[in-house]
């Protein structure tokens, strides 16, 4: 039995939907708990998902509606890949020091800079990679300037969730959304990036209201920042210049996928194969190995239990329920998508959200537009805003709580290794208010844009 | 030859709730032998003499060495007076903090040959001896270990005589 040959409105609620369903809540709930590692969860609960027969292995792993999503695992690896051979080259550290002799030493405006760069950096890499490689130059220009390093990782690992909506690679959710719904790298700019750029100059002013007056600074620990030498970490410039070259041709080619109707994970392969080839390394057994399989693998874990739960109709049976709620109303629904996404990202991980999501609303539009398919039925004008309500409500929820995203994992545990422990209530102090002024921004937007101009 | 005859019988040792200042004084002026000329690194032992780790001169150096240091190439950013701003605030942490707890141990009928495999695999200077109730009776060191090397070397000859 496929989702697709069911009958339009009928689930059946037998044995395997019961099944599914116990798998895909323990699952959930063991996730949540995290009693045990979630790539276990993940993998363990795909193995029985297979074993019992609610997927086969040939749905599993090939699949395009019930498998494991390759779009989504080959462009994340592609893309460490790349960011682990460029590592080395020192170029990060190359920009966040840079970033700090700009702000003059100045220690708002190092926020400020530190902030804008981490956003736009996370808008092109991933999150939690962007939050690792400029963290620790911050926590070494916070002890430059004796200010508490706290603020400035909370405001950073906040604006790489902001900078990573912007895009398509920006964070794991949109990169889902546009392998489900065949959205191009350019639709994602056109309709994401104008309204995170205000969103971002918003954040940048209310932190400057939080912190702005707190922070001041000698002369002469100022001078410690201006007198590092940012050029001398720039141990390899024949590498810097490779990898700068094959992460531009990768730019370029996201923007013209659509246009030479690659996918995104093909575009990102051919950059990480190009640059494995350029750079000469002899063996890549170590840039290969330092790519995140624990997250690979939870992604793959993920996408088959989702499988599962689509397969015996779970996921249908969800997606009916949601439109009986708001009765058709598409504003309606559009505006609890974004809202219901951002809380739930804010609490839960916001990934396997996503993938539960994907598949409940091109349901959702199989039942409002029965005679549509492909491409027609993805990208209806009126269901085109329920995606982007989708990426922006679990993208910038991950905002609300320390453990909303990766990145806030991360910063929390640089802080207490710092010994300054950020505990769960004084993140959610920061973040939750910040994260309810840029979904508020961000409903604005919707309806401003979708539902009254309509552009 | 055994860990027995070879080690030094335990004169000096620290608690774990010293200071790290406390500690490096001590370092400083242990026994040695006979005189007090300092040592590499110290046993902590709690009340009962258990052990509970050791700390070297190397867990002093990672005492000020910052954790995110080693996570990029930041080397090259530090400023004049880092070392010894850090050092002062180091100086109150207790050794319990910056004590390496994984020890490795060798009883007084380990062999010799258990005391270089030991040190080369794990890369230590210093082997702490226990007894059976796991008290520290005294300590190996790379230094004495060598010399049982070196007179055995030049020993070769007469020992093929006997």
């Amino acid at each position: 039995m496929s989702a697709e040959s069911s009958a339009v409105n009928q689930v059946v609620m037998g044995a395997p939907f019961w099944t599914a369903t116990l798998l895909f809540v323990v699952a959930y709930a063991l996730i949540v708990s995290e009693k045990i590692h979630k790539t276990v969860v993940a993998i363990f609960g795909a193995s029985v998902m297979i074993v019992l027969g609610i997927v086969s292995q040939e749905e599993a792993f090939h699949s395009k509606e019930l498998g494991i999503d390759w779009n989504v695992i080959f462009l994340l690896v592609s893309m460490m890949v790349i960011i682990n051979i460029m590592k080395p080259t020192g170029a990060f550290e190359f920009i966040a020091v840079k970033s700090a002799k700009f702000a003059k030493g100045k220690p708002f405006r190092i926020m400020a800079t530190l902030s804008v760069v981490t956003a736009v950096m996370s808008a092109f890499l991933d999150n939690v990679t962007t939050v690792l490689l400029i963290a620790p130059v911050t926590l070494l220009i916070c002890q430059a300037l004796e200010l508490d390093v706290i603020p400035f990782l909370l405001t950073e690992a906040l604006a790489s969730n902001i900078g990573g909506t912007a895009t398509l690679i920006g964070d794991p959710p949109n990169i889902m959304i546009a392998s489900k719904a065949k959205l191009d790298f350019v639709s994602f700019l056109v309709n994401l990036a104008p309204v995170i750029v205000l969103i971002l100059i918003v954040y940048i002013l209310t932190i400057r209201l939080v912190f702005g007056k707190k922070l001041l600074v000698r002369d002469e620990l100022r001078r410690r920042v201006m007198e590092m030498d940012e050029r001398a970490t720039l141990k390899d410039p024949v590498l810097l210049k490779k990898s700068l070259l094959v992460l531009a041709i990768t730019i370029t080619g996201f923007m013209f996928h659509g246009m030479l109707d690659l996918e995104p994970a093909t575009v990102a392969l051919f950059g990480a194969g190009l640059l494995l080839l350029l750079s000469g390394i002899k063996d890549p057994h170590h840039i290969l190995a330092e790519a995140e399989w624990a997250t690979l693998f939870f992604f793959m874990g993920l996408f088959i239990i989702i499988g599962g739960v689509v397969n015996v109709g779970l996921v249908k049976w969800m997606s009916m329920q949601v439109l009986n709620l708001t009765q058709g109303n598409l504003l309606g629904t559009s505006m609890v998508v974004m809202w219901f996404s951002a809380f739930a990202s804010a609490f839960i991980d916001n990934i396997p959200y996503v993938a539960t999501m994907n598949p409940l609303i091109i349901d959702m539009a199989r039942q409002l537009w029965p005679d549509l398919s492909g491409l027609e039925l993805l990208h209806h004008p009126d269901l085109m805003p329920m995606w982007w309500s989708l990426a922006l409500g679990a993208c910038l929820g991950g905002n609300g709580t320390a453990i909303g995203a990766s990145a806030n994992v991360i910063v929390v545990g640089l802080a207490e290794k710092a010994g300054k422990p950020i505990s769960f209530g004084r993140f959610m102090l920061y973040g939750m208010p910040l994260m309810v002024e840029s979904v508020i921004i961000a409903t604005g937007y919707v309806l401003l844009r979708y539902y009254v101009l309509k552009i | 030859m055994k860990a027995r005859d070879l080690m030094v019988p335990l004169a000096d040792h620290l608690k774990p709730d010293n200071t790290i200042k406390e500690a490096v004084n001590l370092l400083r002026s242990a026994k040695r032998g006979e005189e007090r000329v300092g040592v590499k690194g110290l046993p902590v032992l709690d009340a009962q003499g258990k052990l509970l780790g050791i700390l070297s001169m190397g867990d002093i150096l990672k005492a000020v060495y910052p954790f995110y240091m080693p996570m990029m190439n930041l080397g090259e950013f530090a400023w004049d007076g880092m070392v010894e701003s850090l050092a002062k605030q180091a100086g109150d942490r207790l050794v319990e903090t910056a004590m390496t707890k994984e020890v490795i141990t060798v009883v007084e009928s380990d062999s010799l040959m258990k005391c270089v495999d030991h040190m080369i695999k794990n890369k230590v200077q210093r082997l702490p001896v226990i007894d059976d109730s796991e008290r520290v009776t005294g300590m190996v060191y790379e230094r004495d270990v060598f010399f049982a090397i070196v007179r055995a070397m030049l020993q070769e000859g007469k020992g093929k005589e006997e």
